[in-house]
């Protein structure tokens, strides 16, 4: 970045000004974590009727309490993990390669391939024809299933296509010049180059398996299999009463509010540690520069 | 194979009332148990456990294991949509098991049954189950309730006991701070809200008091009886109604009109919550614990327990009123329990043991096993004293008594049974219980709606013009309540737009599927 | 200048080049086939790299796509597809001959555009600001922060949503007061509808939407911000001028594929945040098609509005696609 001595006052105003909207923006969107943070550390009743506004009330450790002694719910997190890493893995796997080939002016039908692919951003086939699809494959009730189903989809695809049509073929014919095969070129230059493309794409899956559930509840069938966000679907179905029968829980410090609060908590904390690590491919540092013109 | 001697199939169906010891009356099949698969999920028992104490008790007395096959199992059905997607997904998988137990199965087996999926149970009841048709002999309109358009029944459905829901209740502390009597007709009822919104009752010196508010909105509608309307015709919102064997429609009526424009006037003096369409759920909690909310309709039984905020509020006391007068003088209370459920088991084609099975529905029908699904298992949830089954302090104290229940596999509401309303009386407040006695005392209740099945015609029409008439009678309601236009002034255009909307053609389905069910009773 | 398109997005005119090229390495006299063949045997690795994904497609995507036919059958899930009769376009009639359906498309589309004109800029407009700032922790946790929305599930935005509009404690209501305005009740109103979504959309979504644009940002080379000090740019000038465009085919893509996502409008959010009173301008296809589904289980009807959905949402990218492609080279395909 620049020096900020050599800004000149319009610059310095203009900096400054940005500054302070961005900050206005991140409390409006720091507000909804401090709110289920608050409801998660509240007492059951509190948060049920809808007291908690900004700092907890009745402040009480049981709606931890219960998730943490729950075996479900650490079973259930080791499974959002496993979904995670093995589903971004696998679709790094079909998304890398699938981009780099389709930014290939020489693929034949290359227009084809694209519209083949895009197409299923639009036309699904409905629920109960995915279900037996994943029957027929032998894929029910299983994580494996869940990893591949859902590894390759075609926003992503073309994100990364993009990105490396962006690269100057410079690149690429300096490379070959030296022998390099296709596989060597998109390892050794468009990988390297499209790092904050990547880091994107990675992001993407990430955050798309962490918060993914209702695959996942519809195709497994054991508990044990379950990924977090479906977890605190049943959560909520076991502690919401029905009209007949609610008693007015006061024995239980917890309710299905504070509940939903801690888990939610406690699934933004990965999140919050993992993307610093990734904003730094979002910094300055790609070199584009160094090739002749 | 396993053959069953007319002997042992008589003595199965019997009710006995003398104690059950290890004397086998009530076994189904001889020899090796029978096994027969079975679909059971609900949101808080999403797949049949098997070590249910319940279960294994009903294994040892009729010879029959229940095995748990359930598709969808992390699925929940949820209770206010009545989704019952696991339902589907066990459907299209193509393999249904021997029994099928869900909450919400009626429309599904009333519309899979007549394409074969399920079996029609009438003749089974009749020839196998005697327990069962005893009670459908009782209770003929339930008879007519569970049937499906083609006349048969397939399922056998979850039944409650227990006759009440909802019932008014008023702050009457703050009455009698106010000096006011408990209001007997719907002017007194009037101006006991007045009094709560401009005399200060709670005396923090601001009229921030909330006279009448409501977990659900409807129950705002619910109000319209006061002046002779009517809201619904059963445990439904928005549900048709039956008067006099003429199928009408709550929202069409003139008393729903002069209760909507009473209403909009009562919204705009301040005596009904400002956001009651928005606040829901947790009002009853807010509005009550912070001292604002003076009176509502709801649930006996959840609504009774929010006199233990009398420890935090000094003087607390929400007690149940009787239903006010309406403005011809009568007091109905308009909601009651639904006695039939659209809840409970039904009978998989491919089911190679029908006999056995509807025998082993029937067995939840006996006394004892009337009494397991209800209580749970002797000696462990429950001890017979004199004939009645008395919960153990230790099981009532160890948390809401429901979710015990289901814990052991008893009070399943996808399973068909008659409830026993002696299992709830047992942890009711004593708040629910004066208000119920009350309730009993002025015999408010009237007929409820049960319920038509369709046959393919009927649906099309009802599917094709109810959704849409449901929507704008929906729109306008709360517009008027809002006071967006006065009913009084949009009434003839509002029943000439139903007419349009197809209204006419909706009505004349429901009667004839309601006379083709009911016998026009 | 680097500004000519030396990359491989232009593409007929690059194709034709490459041909003439191994052509002419080939020699003039070889047949078609020859050279297609040749072709394979020097390019085997692309297609290699792309076979699994085609395959995946084929799998898991389009071999379920019978699926679509729902839409034109009298569906009976016991029945299964292939043993339910045909109505052929009963369900689209049905569709459109109601009202209350047609009422529903107008508003997803005036929702949709409010969400394009609002909603499609917020996040650009977030991560230029980004880039504009020099703090490099108060960026990178302005940044992390920003995010977070996202992964709140929308019951609990819905929720406060409610709460800030309330007419008796919302936070909106009483700022209101201070300015003696009298209180609203908003989620009543329809008129306040649509801003109140798209507003809680974007306070949701902008913050992770920008993460693309932060990224496609931090590919501009430094070099052209350092010649521009030189010439005497100041940040404004050096965001419209080089900052912008540099980042132009990612908002284009972007651009296309919201034009195609003009037919989803958050179903779960609206279902929270509307109520009778508003459905005149909140109701969308999404919501009604849940409504009418509650009745029974109408997989037909619901594909039906689906497959509606998807072809208008199809024909608009197709022709947004096609303008981009003769613009600017860039497109989805």
């Amino acid at each position: 970045m620049m020096k900020w001595n050599l800004y000149s006052r319009g610059d310095k105003f203009f900096a400054i000004a940005v500054s302070v909207l961005i900050g206005m923006f991140t409390i409006a969107t720091l507000y909804p974590f401090i709110y289920i943070a608050a409801v998660s550390f509240s007492s059951g009743f509190a948060a049920q009727a809808g007291k908690v506004v900004l700092t907890p009330i009745d402040a009480t450790l049981e709606a931890y309490g219960y998730i943490l002694k729950d075996p479900q719910f650490w079973i259930s997190y080791r499974n959002t993990f496993i979904y995670t890493i093995g589903g971004t893995v696998m679709s790094m796997l079909f998304i890398i390669p699938g981009a780099y080939a389709l930014s290939r002016p020489q693929l034949k039908g290359r227009r084809y391939f694209n519209l083949f692919i895009a197409f299923t951003m639009w036309f699904n086939a409905g629920l109960i024809p995915f279900f037996l699809n994943m029957r027929d494959l032998n894929l029910l009730d299983s994580m494996f299933g869940i990893i591949l189903a859902f590894a390759v989809n075609a926003f992503n695809i073309i994100l990364l296509r993009n990105f490396f049509e962006a690269i100057p073929q410079s690149f690429e014919e300096a490379a070959r010049m030296d022998g390099a095969n296709d596989f060597q070129v998109l390892w050794k230059v468009f990988v390297p180059l499209s790092k904050p493309a990547i880091a994107t794409i990675t992001l993407f899956c990430i955050v798309s398996r962490w918060n993914g559930f209702f695959w996942a509840m519809v195709l497994l069938q054991s508990e044990d299999k379950i990924p977090l966000q479906v977890f605190l679907r049943h959560t909520i179905a076991n502690l919401s009463d029905n009209d007949e029968f609610a008693i007015v829980q006061t024995a239980a410090g917890f309710s299905a509010e504070t509940v939903t609060g801690a888990i939610i908590v406690s699934s933004i904390i990965p999140v919050l540690v993992v993307y610093p690590f990734i904003q730094k491919y979002f910094e300055k540092g790609i070199l584009l520069g160094g090739v002749k013109e | 194979m396993r053959k069953l001697s007319l002997a042992t199939a008589l003595l199965a169906g019997s009710a006995i009332t003398t104690p059950v010891f290890a004397d086998g009356h009530l076994k189904i099949v001889q020899g090796d148990p029978l096994e027969l698969t079975i679909q059971m999920n609900h949101a808080r028992y999403p797949v049949y456990e098997e070590e249910w104490p319940v279960e294994q008790q009903a294994r040892e007395w009729t010879n029959i294991n229940l095995v748990d096959v359930t598709v969808g199992a992390n699925m929940r059905t949820d209770e206010n949509t009545g989704k019952t997607e696991a339902l589907n997904l066990m459907l299209a998988g193509g393999n249904i098991p021997d029994i099928v137990g869900s909450s919400r199965i009626k429309d599904f087996v009333n519309q899979y049954g007549p394409e074969g999926a399920f079996l029609p149970l009438n003749d089974l009841i009749a020839e196998n189950a005697p327990n069962l048709q005893a009670y459908l002999d009782e209770r003929p309109e339930i008879a007519s309730a569970i049937q499906a358009a083609d006349g048969n029944m397939y399922y056998v459905p979850y039944l409650p006991d227990g006759k009440y829901g909802r019932a008014y209740w008023i702050r009457t502390d703050w009455l009698e701070k106010l000096g006011l009597e408990v209001p007997q007709t719907v002017e007194e009822f009037e101006a006991a809200l007045r009094a709560f919104k401009t005399q200060d009752p709670n005396g923090n010196g601001l009229a921030d008091e909330v006279p009448y508010f409501a977990r659900q909105w409807p129950e705002l509608i619910r109000l319209v009886t006061l002046w002779d309307g009517r809201s619904s015709g059963s445990d439904t919102y928005h549900d048709f109604y039956v008067d006099d064997g003429t199928l009408r429609h709550p929202y069409a009526g003139e008393g729903y009109r002069d209760g909507i424009s009473n209403l909009a006037r009562w919204y705009a003096e301040g005596l009904i919550d400002a956001e009651i369409f928005t606040r829901g759920s947790s009002a009853r909690d807010f509005l009550l614990s912070e001292n604002l909310g003076g009176a509502t309709h709801d649930w006996f039984a959840s609504t009774s327990g929010y006199n233990k905020l009398s420890s935090e509020i000094e003087g607390f006391e929400f007690k149940a009123m009787a239903p006010p007068a309406s403005v011809s003088g009568k007091r109905i209370e308009e909601h009651r329990r639904i006695p039939i459920k659209p809840d409970g088991w039904a009978i998989g084609y491919t089911n190679k043991y029908p006999v056995e099975t509807i025998k082993y529905f029937d067995f939840w029908f006996t006394e004892e096993g009337r009494r397991l699904a209800n209580f749970g298992v002797e000696g462990q949830q429950y001890d017979l004293i004199d004939g009645k089954a008395i919960f153990k302090q230790e099981f009532l104290d160890a948390g809401p008594v429901n979710r015990s229940l289901y814990q052991v596999g008893a009070q399943l509401q996808g399973r068909g049974y008659f409830q026993d309303y002696n299992y709830e009386i047992q942890w009711s407040n004593e708040f629910a219980l004066e208000g119920i006695a009350l309730y009993d005392e002025g015999d408010y209740l009237i007929d409820q709606f049960l319920g038509v099945a369709f046959n393919a015609d009927e649906q099309k029409v009802y599917d094709k013009y109810w959704g849409t008439i449901r929507d704008y009678m929906l729109e306008r309601q709360q517009g008027w309540i809002l006071g967006n236009g006065d009913v009084m002034e949009d009434w003839a255009d509002y029943t000439a737009q139903l007419d349009e909307l197809g209204y006419q053609d909706v009505l004349a389905v429901m009667q004839s599927a309601y006379t083709r069910q009911y016998g026009g009773k | 200048m680097a500004e000519e398109h030396t990359s491989a997005a232009g593409q007929p005119l690059q194709e034709a080049v490459i041909e003439a090229q191994e052509a002419r390495r080939q020699g003039f006299n070889d047949g078609q086939l020859t050279r297609l063949f040749d072709h394979f045997k020097r390019e085997w690795q692309v297609y290699a790299m792309l076979l699994p994904t085609i395959i995946w497609f084929l799998v898991f995507l389009y071999k379920p796509m019978y699926g679509l036919q729902i839409a034109f059958k009298d569906y009976s899930i016991f029945r299964g597809v292939a043993g339910s009769p045909w109505v052929g376009l009963e369900h689209f009639q049905t569709l459109f001959t109601n009202d209350q359906f047609l009422r529903a498309v107008g508003n997803t589309i005036k929702i949709s555009a409010l969400n394009l004109i609002f909603g499609f800029p917020a996040p650009i407009i977030l991560a230029l600001m980004f880039n504009e700032v020099l703090h490099a922790s108060y960026k990178r946790t302005a940044q992390t922060i920003v995010y977070l929305p996202h992964f709140i599930s929308s019951v609990i935005i819905a929720g406060i949503v409610i709460t800030a509009f309330s007419p008796t404690v919302g936070i909106v209501n009483t700022i209101m007061g201070w300015f003696g305005l009298d209180p609203i009740y908003f989620l009543t109103r329809p008129e306040w509808f649509r801003p109140i979504f798209v507003g809680a959309g974007i306070w949701q979504e902008a913050g992770f939407g920008s993460i693309i644009f932060l990224a496609a940002i931090a590919g501009v080379s430094p070099s052209l911000y350092e010649s521009a000090v030189v010439d005497g740019a100041n940040r404004w000038q050096m965001m419209w001028k080089i900052t912008i465009p540099s980042i132009l085919p990612t908002i284009l893509i972007m651009l296309i594929i919201r034009i195609g996502n003009v037919m989803e409008v958050s179903f779960e959010l609206v279902i929270l945040l509307y109520q009778p009173a508003t459905y005149e301008t909140a109701d969308v296809v999404n919501t009604w098609i849940y409504r009418q589904g509650l009745q029974s289980g109408q997989y037909d009807l619901a594909a039906a509005g689906g497959l509606f959905n998807a072809v208008v949402a199809f024909v608009l990218v197709m022709t947004a696609n096609t303008l981009s492609r003769r613009f600017s080279r860039t497109s989805l395909w």
